[in-house]
């Protein structure tokens, strides 16, 4: 009798961590393939980009030749002000998504139950609506001869059409136009969740509205805030339809041009490897920068 | 009283705001739904109702080609991730899973970096391994983007899995496979749909990723579009487009329906 | 007989013992009770007897049957969840008629006995909602009729109350007594609420740290707890530390100092040998001590102190005062009764005599050490007003 439960321990034991290298070998043929699929057509195309970077172009291909000259071209002037012209539009667009979404995302989020949802249903009706058509209809809407201009003309405001189709603010207006909802939505789920009765403690302790906002809702409305502008400010970063269908050819963005690296004739796909990969690097520089920001403001907050 | 005012001039602000921005959103939607019946060539001025550009969509092989295509497209790549999707996600369930780490890593890191660099890169796979690009290559790719956004969405269904209905289940039991298809399943399937619906409605509006992977002859619908804004007539771009935003409509319009009913149910 | 034999039981989670060699016997019919603070492992024990968790030692027998290594859905056992656990996509009469469906089951035996045990648990109207359109106690009956439709041999209630409030939970308390009454099968209970394992159960396993640290009925556990632990856990209690000076007729005298650098003497019984010359603790029950306003007539058998209303909380039922003797206080609770008071209430800061008999105190075989908070009441069995005003301890 009293080795039967030192006999049982050990059976179960086996038995446990049997069942787990059991479940484990499940978990491994559920995720194969995915895992499978996101290799060869997720990783591997990437390894392609880097090898094409070191390539020489041809009009129509690639020569298997070493040559550092896509790099040596990507951090010449012309295209650093490409670059410096995507941050700026990206990140002007994100802070102007923000402030816009701020706002918007709080009156859903304090509205009744019942409106609540009928509020972020017209929110997600654009956000689903096909994005060319978005852009279409903004084409409509400010085009020389469009309805913008008839409206201003009639009511006697101005006299002259103005042109804003092809300019920055074109490019910049419609760019909020498209990436707002992905402002707004990160930013309704956190401050869904804030508990309101803080503001009333704190005005309750004295701080007025805007001491309010700033002490309270703020901080604890951070991670929204962080989540809606990476889900702004990345694609805005590489976006190319926005630009391509409002803007003008005279200042082109990343987007456009590693496009029409690749798509017009002559070639030169080295070029556009080595100008995605540059993207690239920023983008994972940001990315390690916010997290380490996030992880900061996490461990100050429970500290 | 001076502070219920002032909340007052708060929530205006803020109900302001709100009013602005839905001003903003959707006059130029509207704009172009109602000049879709216009009876001009030009997009100017109201030259009177017509259903003509309707009527002339009806006959334009091209656009039917390229809403079958855009079909096609979209329902396979919604089949092939939402299935991966429901395989992941049960995999991932495994806390203890060796693998977790490398695959949540491939699965959230297409998400961060910005839709054109897969666009690129996919490219040069196709071009350096010589397919020759097209439905098949444009299939790919969708899936490729699909794959993260159904695993993400399935996955957290299952995170707020209440497993103790599984061992409700099994206490009365219930065998696994019992339990799966009776109580885990039938749970996940919100998740399922939502994810499915999630990629169709993704596979369906892609621009960027298809122009880098489809071949010349075979064009999904915003391809077409794009060209023709650039190239062609746009008339009867206004009357797809309305008809776009009316699938968009019934879309929202059917999830939340089904929802109401999937919530009722849960 | 099919009673359950839980011999040398452990379990271990990477190096956390939960369970740690609990062994002891419940009776067929019996209607059990695990109780304990958060973390005390009962609900680990539990689910261990349902089969959720391999223990990592021990057997677990029903009847003459080793169930150790059988998984779940092959035990005669069912389960009450804490969170009752409907299955949210399926009516009610199909949640109840699911194991029987598992069992394949005709179809119109299924509907009959859905029938009979929506009728045990009065749900026969509810039958074609939705989990989520019932209130909590109907999720509740709902829970008890799921698992009973399966005739098991025992059934094992986790904390099944918890979520309802007081009201209801009291309702449903005689509700549980009634239908273990009606099935006549093993009942076994976990909650870490003495009051609910005091009233429903027959005999009570109190459990800290994964150990059992007293079982058997609860008048015994409340009367004669046998570790400090067990005398805070239920009820509430006065400690009081002495060293057994004397020894007479069964009854011990035991010194102790008022933390003022005096000291006093009581009386007590006792119950294990070797006493005299030893510090020990007697634990005495609130409302065994009498206060009054003036001196009780001399009885023998009778200890008497001398103390100061320091305070007062009118709770309803019963007042309960804060009396210092010397350095310590003591809780006391005094019921109103008008043939106890002939004269006005008292008052804060009047001096007060308490009194009780011998025998009313029971003494543990442990020191309580007053000069440090080393054995803090468990959480579970501390009332707010508990905290601020201890057992008598040095001011």
């Amino acid at each position: 009798m009293s080795s039967l439960p030192k006999q049982n321990w050990n059976l179960s034991n086996n038995n446990s961590s049997r069942a787990e290298s059991k479940r484990n070998i499940a978990s491994w043929a559920l995720t194969a393939p995915v895992l499978f699929w996101l290799i060869v057509f997720f990783l591997i195309p990437y390894l392609i980009v880097i090898i094409y970077s070191f390539l020489t172009p041809d009009i129509y291909d690639v020569k298997f030749e070493f040559s550092l000259d896509a790099y040596r071209q990507a951090f010449s002037a012309d295209y650093l002000n490409t670059f410096y012209h995507s941050f700026s539009l990206a990140i002007l667009t994100t802070l102007l998504c923000l402030l816009l979404g701020f706002p918007v995302a709080y009156y859903i989020a304090r509205a009744k139950d019942k409106l609540k949802n009928t509020l972020l249903v017209l929110i997600i009706i654009p956000f689903w609506t096909n994005l060319i058509i978005r852009i279409f209809s903004w084409r409509i809407f400010l085009a020389y001869n469009g309805v913008l201009n008839d409206v201003l003309i009639n009511m006697g405001i101005i006299t002259k059409p103005l042109e804003i189709m092809r300019t920055d603010l074109a490019v910049t207006l419609v760019m909020v136009y498209v990436y707002l909802p992905y402002m707004i939505l990160p930013l309704y789920s956190v401050l869904e969740k804030l508990d309101f009765t803080l503001l009333h403690a704190a005005m309750d302790l004295g701080a007025n509205e805007v001491k309010a906002f700033f002490r309270i809702t703020l901080p604890l409305s951070i991670e929204g805030i962080f989540a809606g502008s990476l889900l702004v400010f990345i694609p805005a970063l590489g976006a190319y339809l926005i630009p391509q269908l409002v803007g003008n050819q005279k200042t082109l963005y990343l987007g456009q041009v590693i496009t029409y690296k690749i798509k017009n004739i002559p070639r030169n796909w080295p070029m556009a490897s080595a100008l995605s990969l540059t993207l690239l690097f920023f983008v994972a520089v940001l990315l390690i920068l916010l997290y380490a920001l996030y992880r900061h403001n996490k461990s100050r907050r429970i500290a | 009283m001076k502070r219920i005012t002032a909340s007052r001039f708060y929530k205006g602000f803020n109900l302001t705001a709100f009013s602005l921005v839905m001003t903003f959103l959707y006059v130029p939607i509207v704009i172009l739904v109602i000049f879709s019946f216009n009876d001009a060539k030009i997009i100017t001025g109201w030259r009177g109702f017509t259903w003509k550009y309707y009527a002339q969509l009806w006959q334009n092989d091209i656009i039917k080609q390229a809403f079958r295509n855009t079909m096609l497209i979209a329902v396979l790549s919604t089949l092939v991730s939402t299935v991966f999707g429901i395989l992941t996600a049960l995999g991932l369930q495994n806390k203890k899973f060796s693998g977790r780490k490398l695959i949540s890593a491939l699965i959230y890191v297409p998400l961060v970096i910005p839709d054109i660099l897969m666009g690129v890169s996919l490219a040069l796979l196709f071009n350096f391994t010589r397919v020759n690009t097209g439905m098949f290559t444009v299939l790919i790719a969708h899936i490729t983007f699909c794959i993260s956004y159904t695993v993400i969405v399935i996955n957290s269904r299952l995170e707020g899995f209440d497993y103790s209905l599984v061992e409700a289940a099994m206490d009365l039991g219930a065998k696994p496979g019992y339990i799966f298809w009776r109580i885990k399943f039938p749970l996940m399937l919100p998740g399922i749909i939502a994810a499915a619906l999630l990629a169709f409605t993704l596979s369906i509006d892609d621009f960027i990723i298809t122009f880098f992977t489809s071949g010349r002859g075979f064009d999904t619908l915003p391809i077409y579009v794009e060209g023709t804004i650039r190239h062609g007539t746009i008339t009867t771009i206004n009357s797809l487009s309305t008809l776009m935003i009316g699938f968009t409509l019934f879309l929202v319009v059917i999830t939340k329906r089904m929802r109401k009913v999937l919530i009722s149910a849960l | 007989m099919e009673e359950i034999r839980i011999e040398h039981l452990s379990k271990d989670f990477d190096g956390f013992v939960a369970v740690d060699d609990v062994s002891l016997t419940i009776n067929n019919g019996e209607l059990f009770s695990f109780l304990g603070p958060s973390g005390c492992g009962k609900t680990t024990l539990l689910r261990m007897i349902a089969g959720f968790e391999a223990p990592s030692k021990g057997r677990i027998v029903i009847g003459n049957i080793d169930i150790t290594d059988i998984p779940p859905y092959k035990r005669q056992v069912n389960t009450i969840f804490q969170n009752y656990s409907l299955f949210p996509h399926m009516t009610v009469f199909d949640n109840v008629a699911f194991g029987l469906r598992i069992r394949k089951t005709p179809k119109p035996e299924i509907k009959d006995r859905v029938g009979e045990m929506l009728a045990l648990v009065k749900m026969e109207d509810q039958a074609f909602r939705y989990p989520d359109q019932l209130s909590g106690g109907m999720k509740q009956r709902i829970a008890i009729a799921r698992a009973l439709i399966n005739k098991p041999k025992v059934l094992l209630l986790d904390e099944p109350l918890a979520a309802l409030d007081l009201k209801l939970r009291q309702h449903m308390l005689i509700e549980l007594m009634n239908i273990h009454d009606a099935v006549g099968i093993t009942f076994i209970y976990v909650t870490h609420d003495q009051g609910e394992a005091m009233s429903i159960s027959d005999r009570v396993a109190l459990m800290n740290h994964g150990k059992i640290v007293q079982e058997g009925p609860p008048d015994d556990i409340y009367e004669r707890p046998q570790s400090i632990f067990s005398a805070y856990f239920i009820g509430e209690t006065n400690l009081i530390t002495g060293e057994v000076i004397a020894i007479e007729d069964g009854f011990m005298q035991l010194k102790c100092p008022d933390g003022n650098g005096g000291s006093f003497e009581i009386g007590s019984t006792f119950h294990f040998a070797q006493v005299l010359g030893r510090e020990l603790t007697v634990s005495l029950r609130p409302e065994k001590i009498a206060i009054s306003r003036s001196k009780p007539r001399v009885q023998d058998d009778v200890n008497m102190l001398r103390g100061t209303i320091e305070d007062i909380l009118y709770l309803g039922t019963h007042t309960q005062y804060i009396v210092r003797v010397g350095a310590l206080r003591f809780r006391v609770f005094s019921q109103h009764k008008r043939v106890y008071f002939d004269d006005k209430a008292l008052d804060w800061e009047e001096a007060v005599w308490l009194f009780w008999h011998n025998s009313d105190s029971w003494l543990i075989d442990e020191i309580q050490d007053n000069e440090t908070s080393a054995t803090e009441p468990p959480d579970g069995g501390v009332n707010h007003y508990q905290r601020s005003t201890k057992r008598p301890t040095k001011v």
